[in-house]
């Protein structure tokens, strides 16, 4: 037994000492005496997130570097510790165990899919740590320990129905997805904001996770005839392979996708042209926090930066919430912290975050419009958006 | 098709077989216990993630290592139970009676889905691949119909957040250990029975099988409705641990790593699939955060040198370094196996007074070549009967016509008054005929012992556990093998026998099946004379002493001139004479054909026996 | 009703250009090759390459070609001639490959999706319908491919000796002709035309590290059906091709995806040849 110990603790110590050399670019070794609050990060470093996940480590470590150089939490220094989900439930229950049993981390924060989330709140629930979960997704998942930053449906469709209605006089729409639940969850919180302001919806189709041939969809829409069409696809491949088979069937009507991020339209090129799109930060947002946040970041990183976009930007401004509900709690005790996340509020690149509502957060939404250059234009910004009834239980 | 790759072996001597495994079985359950409050929280999570995953990759072993059914769809099963716990805690809470109401609906649902695979996979003459791309299509599937559950499945977000069994980790990790445990003890003593052989003879050679009366498709179909169950089990305590269900665990991409783990571990061994299982999930929860696409691509390649250069895995370079490491091992052999003579089975085939064989307007064409045209004979108890005539004649054919019910275009063929109509051969079999193959078709990595048990199958079914030390053979079978000594050699493997042992060894597994008629085909190809000799002095012993029927396909003249009792000429597909030795040998005609002299053969009038 | 039967028209011509490649490995070594959908992907990504480097994207058809068959070379050379005697474990060796290039390709050009501009945009009006003109002539394309097999099948001497190793490779063998060879052409030649197809299908699709995996099932099943006929091939492809055009129209297209497997997996079942004569 005893050997069977001792050969454990130099496999853990081992695994240990790689994962610090491989985060030794993200740790910051101040000198403090005190030992570090460690924040896990479970990120899809492979997978379907593997394209962002190198933005959203990136967003965390400048966040962790800034309030080291300004004496760390409580006098303690922030350590990260990132690991890889997988961008999937069974990497993320090795992520969660990893992060929360091995390395003992005080706090996770990041942005998974919805299996992955859903695959490690158990284990949250177990090791009894907060989670502030920074990806926008479909909403209505509750856990004791859970407090969400980033938008739910509720905010984000709202934009660009009103917009279409408005401007465009469109009263016919057609909604396509991918068939999962973030997909079908847009899409049905679409649909029923459409007819709850006079719409019609006049198709609503889905195509698998992985689908990549739109053809028949596309037939059908055009048959249709809608004055606009709403697009909620699974992000990647999907996105462009929807847009680009649109745009060769001649499809020029009013097109909202609620799925693309800045990011992928620019690369898109002259097919991504025209799209609007919603979100809760674009690069172009004109505030001095957001000048001054991508500052930071270039200077940070510079040739390395990864484009900071909605997925990124609530991580750097969770980590702050942290440290201020820390600081108000005094202590990185769980039953303490848990309530003072609520209470904490943090101005960011996308104006002042307050979790208070229902473990979610009221948000400035942005609407915008690819341009030819790949740029995005904000047409119009809609103010403290409130997320809705979220989770009533967790009052 | 048999791939070329042996078992290893797994085999201690001693009748008692079953005490070994348990012993082994009970201070694994020891070491379980004592580990599970010792190990580290976090090794202990990633610990019982990995038995329930090792449980299942010993399925995939089971049928793809030892039976040969290659099989992506062992996931889809696991993840069936998996969803039946998820599904019914969610919506219909949970409580100690749902939870056993969860774990039925999910085994029965697993076994439902099976017995579907099977219909569609395993039937007579199925082709392994299309088994192997059923087995691939149901994961797709079951994913699909997954996702599109919309909130009742949770579709690609699975299920998360049920109540479950309320037992401390500790607790889980003794129980799924002990399910892995118990798993594989009861694989290995099934493996390890006679009836467990079945499963390589089945892999080397599934044609010499189902002339063997084994049923093939149903055995196949059986075990994977086991392996299904016991996967699906495996998927309900993953859920019930792990508190999350996701479509992954039913995909296509965790079936193919568990083949990738059964191979890299060892296929056709136990210990195989439960190493590479565990040692690689493990593995990849310490290191692949910090090289998560360089791991991928090193078990990538690692699976691909595996499947090219080391087909066994690397259990066996294990074993060898074990056992080079523990020099004063016994070698292991086989348990000892002597012959007795099976008491003569009443209401057999000699009662009957029908001929044992009868054709008739036999035909086989393919497309619009006639292979055989209007074959009519009978072919009676206490005849050695030999189909002589040209290359190309169709001799061969017609042999696989009166084994096999589904061969003929047109024609009845009776075998003891029965007639076969489209029966497989095992059907055929049933009936009294055995049939020899041209090319002596044994199993290569069964010894002499299993084979001949395997031959018995149909009349005596081999113990599921237990290895029996006597193997009771008919006479005929017996006189064969004294006659070539292959008697003093009961735990011999196949593969080491002579050319002339391995044309006994199969003439004496049909014997063997207690047939009423033989048909043999070229029996003498690649003997030497002396063996020549030895051989016609059994059939003519079979013929009269026995009285078989026995039916020759030959081309050596002067032995079908010595040993038959009747000769039948076969020529384009035509019998063109049906006599006695005499009347044959001194025939024209027959010279004729034989020369080449078509003509003058296809112009003269049939001679009725 | 006319978009509908230009679906149907186009679907099938996709579906032959991606399969065509596998039929050939198929008939002529009875060995599904799982490596398809990489060769698939390494097309796509030779568009990359031959956009980075900032010829005209119609460059990038024989750039494919070239690198899809040199790979070819190299792999039957070290994993499938080594099984030839192995078919089942040919497959698993296939299908390691193909995770080994996906991840190469990640190593060296990310995971991200990679945009590559369509040659030919926008619709055309045809017959009083807006349709998609890449789509149509993708259609041409198929023509073109089967014209050209065929002409290599039937004209030439490789293409004669071919067939004799699909009908009968031990009598083949006998009359002299090197079936090693054979197969070896074969191989990358039909890897060669995964790669074209890879690169021709571009413009509909995305390029990024596993975009030939949805294809596998597809093609497979079309291949497993036709036997080793172009013929069936092409009846397949429009049948099968057609009935996901249909169900993913009518009932949904999730059915949809699946209607090529299921379909053809019961066609075997009651049909072991598929659609290939006797």
């Amino acid at each position: 037994m005893k050997r069977m110990s001792s050969l454990l603790s130099t496999g853990r110590s081992c695994g240990v000492t790689a994962a610090l050399l491989a985060s030794l670019a993200m740790a910051n070794h101040a000198a403090f005496a005190a030992d570090p609050i460690q924040i896990g990060v479970p990120v899809g470093l492979s997978g379907a997130n593997s394209v962002v996940a190198p933005s959203v480590v990136q967003a965390a470590q400048l966040a962790v570097d800034e309030i080291n150089a300004k004496g760390g939490i409580l006098g303690r220094p922030v350590s990260l510790e990132v690991a890889d989900d997988g961008s999937g439930a069974a990497g993320a229950q090795k992520a969660f165990d990893s992060l929360i049993f091995e390395k003992k981390v005080n706090a996770l924060i990041s942005m998974e899919t919805s299996a992955a989330r859903n695959a490690g709140l158990p284990i949250v629930t177990r090791g009894r740590v907060p989670f502030i979960y920074t990806s926008f997704y479909e909403g209505r998942s509750c856990n004791r320990y859970m407090y969400v930053d980033a938008w739910v449906p509720d905010q984000q469709v709202a934009p660009i129905v009103d917009y279409f209605m408005k401007q465009d006089k469109a009263k016919t729409f057609f909604l396509i997805g991918s068939d999962y639940a973030f997909g079908r969850g847009m899409l049905d919180f679409t649909k029923s904001y459409i007819e709850k302001h006079g719409g019609k919806v006049v198709g609503n189709e889905y195509l698998p996770m992985d689908g990549s041939d739109w053809t028949s969809i596309i037939s059908k829409l055009q048959a249709a005839k809608p004055d606009a069409v709403i697009t909620s696809t699974a992000g990647g491949a999907p996105n462009v392979t929807l847009t680009k088979q649109l745009r060769a069937a001649g499809v020029k009507i009013p097109y909202g996708n609620l799925a693309v991020d800045e990011g992928t339209a620019k690369s898109m090129g002259a097919d991504a042209q025209g799209i609007y799109i919603s979100g809760s930060y674009v690069t172009n947002i004109d505030t001095p926090a957001n000048h001054a946040f991508l500052a930071a970041m270039q200077k940070r990183f510079g040739a390395d930066l990864k484009t900071p976009n909605d997925l990124s930007v609530p991580e750097y401004e969770a980590i702050y919430l942290y440290k201020a509900a820390v600081e108000k709690a005094g202590t990185t005790d769980t039953a303490k912290v848990i309530p003072a996340l609520a209470q904490v509020s943090f101005a960011g690149p996308r104006g002042t975050i307050q979790m208070d509502r229902e473990r979610h957060t009221p948000l400035t939404m942005y609407l915008g419009q690819v341009q030819a250059d790949g740029s995005v234009k904000v047409i119009e910004s809609f103010k403290n958006v409130d997320p809705g009834e979220q989770c009533p239980a967790l009052k | 098709m048999a791939d070329p790759v042996s078992t290893m072996p797994l085999r201690t001597g001693g009748v008692s077989a079953w005490k070994a495994p348990v012993a082994i079985g009970v201070a694994a359950l020891v070491v379980l216990a004592v580990c599970s409050v010792t190990l580290p929280t976090f090794l202990v999570n990633n610990l019982i993630r990995a038995f329930l995953y090792a449980a299942v990759a010993l399925t995939v072993d089971l049928l793809w290592g030892y039976t040969g059914i290659l099989t992506f769809g062992q996931s889809a099963f696991f993840g069936i139970g998996a969803y039946a716990a998820g599904l019914i805690f969610t919506h219909a809470g949970f409580s100690l009676p749902l939870a056993v109401g969860a774990l039925a609906a999910g085994l029965g649902a697993a076994w439902i889905v099976s017995r579907m695979v099977g219909w569609l996979a395993f039937y007579h003459g199925a082709s392994p691949l299309y088994a192997s791309v059923v087995t691939l299509v149901l994961p797709i599937v079951l994913v699909q119909g997954i996702y599109s559950g919309g909130e009742f499945t949770g579709s690609s977000s699975g299920l998360s957040g049920f109540d479950s069994i309320d037992i401390p980790l500790e607790a889980w990790f003794f129980v799924a250990g002990a399910f892995l445990v118990g798993l594989a003890v009861t694989a290995w003593l099934f493996v390890r029975s006679d009836a467990g052989r079945l499963m390589v003879a089945i892999r080397e050679n599934e044609a010499r099988c189902e002339y063997l009366g084994i049923n093939v498709s149903r055995y196949k179909a059986r075990l994977m409705d086991a392996c299904a169950v016991i996967a699906a089990f495996a998927g309900f305590l993953f859920a019930c641990v792990q508190m999350v269900v996701a479509p992954e665990y039913a995909g296509f991409v965790f079936g193919t790593e568990l083949v990738i783990w059964v191979a890299l571990g060892g296929r056709g061994s136990l210990i195989g699939p439960i190493i590479g299982a565990m040692s690689i999930d493990v593995g990849s929860a310490y290191l692949s955060g910090n090289l998560p696409y360089v791991w991928t691509l090193l078990v990538g390649v690692a699976f691909v040198v595996v499947i090219v250069a080391m087909p066994r895995g690397l259990a066996p370079l294990v074993a060898g370094v074990a056992r080079q490491a523990m020099p004063r091992r016994r070698r292991i052999a086989p348990a000892p196996v002597t012959f007795v003579a099976a008491q003569q089975r009443a209401g057999g085939f000699a009662d009957n007074t029908r001929p044992a064989l009868s054709l008739r307007n036999v035909q086989k064409h393919f497309g619009s070549l006639r292979v055989l045209d209007d074959i009519s004979f009978d072919a009676r108890a206490g005849e050695l009967l030999s189909l002589i005539g040209p290359n190309g004649a169709g001799k061969s054919t017609l042999m696989r016509c009166i084994a096999d019910g589904a061969e003929r275009s047109a024609g009845t063929v009776e075998i003891g008054g029965t007639e076969i109509r489209t029966l497989a051969p095992y059907d055929c079999v049933a009936l009294g005929v055995g049939r020899k193959f041209q090319t002596a078709t044994v199993f290569e990595s069964l010894s002499v012992a299993e084979a001949l048990r395997i031959a018995r199958y149909r009349v005596a079914p081999p113990s599921k556990w237990e290895r029996d030390s006597t193997l009771e053979l008919p006479q005929p079978a017996l006189d064969v093998l004294r006659l070539t000594g292959l008697d003093r050699i009961p735990e011999r493997e196949c593969r080491y026998l002579s050319h002339g042992q391995k044309q006994a060894l199969e003439l004496a597994m049909v014997l063997a099946l207690e047939p009423r008629t033989v048909l043999l085909d070229e029996p003498t190809a690649g003997l030497t004379k002396q063996e020549r000799t030895q051989i016609g002095e059994i059939f003519v012993e079979l013929s009269s002493r026995y009285r078989m029927c026995l039916l020759l396909v030959e081309h050596d003249l002067d032995f079908v001139q010595q040993i038959s009792s009747r000769i039948v000429v076969l020529h384009q597909g035509r019998i063109v004479m049906d006599g006695s030795v005499e009347e044959v040998v001194h025939s024209d005609l027959v010279r004729a054909v034989y020369a080449g002299d078509a003509h003058a053969a296809a112009n003269q009038p049939e001679e009725e026996a | 009703m006319l978009n509908l039967g230009l679906d149907v028209v186009t679907t099938a011509a996709i579906l032959f250009i991606v399969s065509a490649g596998l039929l050939m490995v198929f008939g002529v070594m009875k060995i599904i090759n799982f490596s398809h959908g990489a060769f698939l992907t390494i097309g796509g990504y030779a568009t990359v390459i031959v956009a980075h480097a900032g010829l005209n994207w119609w460059w990038g058809v024989p750039c494919a070609l070239a690198i899809g068959f040199v790979s070819g070379m190299a792999v039957e050379r070290f994993i499938v001639r080594p099984l030839y005697a192995r078919p089942l474990d040919a497959i698993l060796a296939t299908w390691g490959l193909g995770i080994i290039v996906g991840q190469i390709i990640t190593l060296i050009f990310g995971r991200g999706v990679q945009m590559v501009a369509s040659p030919v945009d926008g619709a055309i009006s045809l017959l009083g319908t807006q349709y998609s003109a890449y789509r149509l002539i993708l259609v041409g394309v198929a023509l073109l491919i089967a014209l050209a097999l065929g002409w290599l099948l039937n004209g030439t001497r490789l293409g004669l000796q071919t067939r004799a190793v699909i009908m009968n490779e031990a009598l083949a063998r006998g009359l002299g002709i090197s079936s090693s060879r054979v197969r070896f052409m074969t191989f990358c030649t039909g890897a060669a035309l995964a790669s074209a197809a890879g690169c021709l299908i571009t413009p509909l699709a995305s390029v990024d590290p596993n975009m030939g995996v949805p294809w596998i099932v597809g093609a497979f099943m079309l291949v497993l059906v036709s036997g080793s006929s172009l013929v069936s091939l092409a009846v397949a492809s429009v049948v099968l091709g057609g009935a996901q055009v249909l169900v993913s129209t009518f009932i949904n297209p999730v059915l949809g995806g699946l209607t090529i497997a299921v379909l053809a997996a019961l066609l075997l079942r009651i049909r072991p040849e598929g659609f290939a004569r006797g």
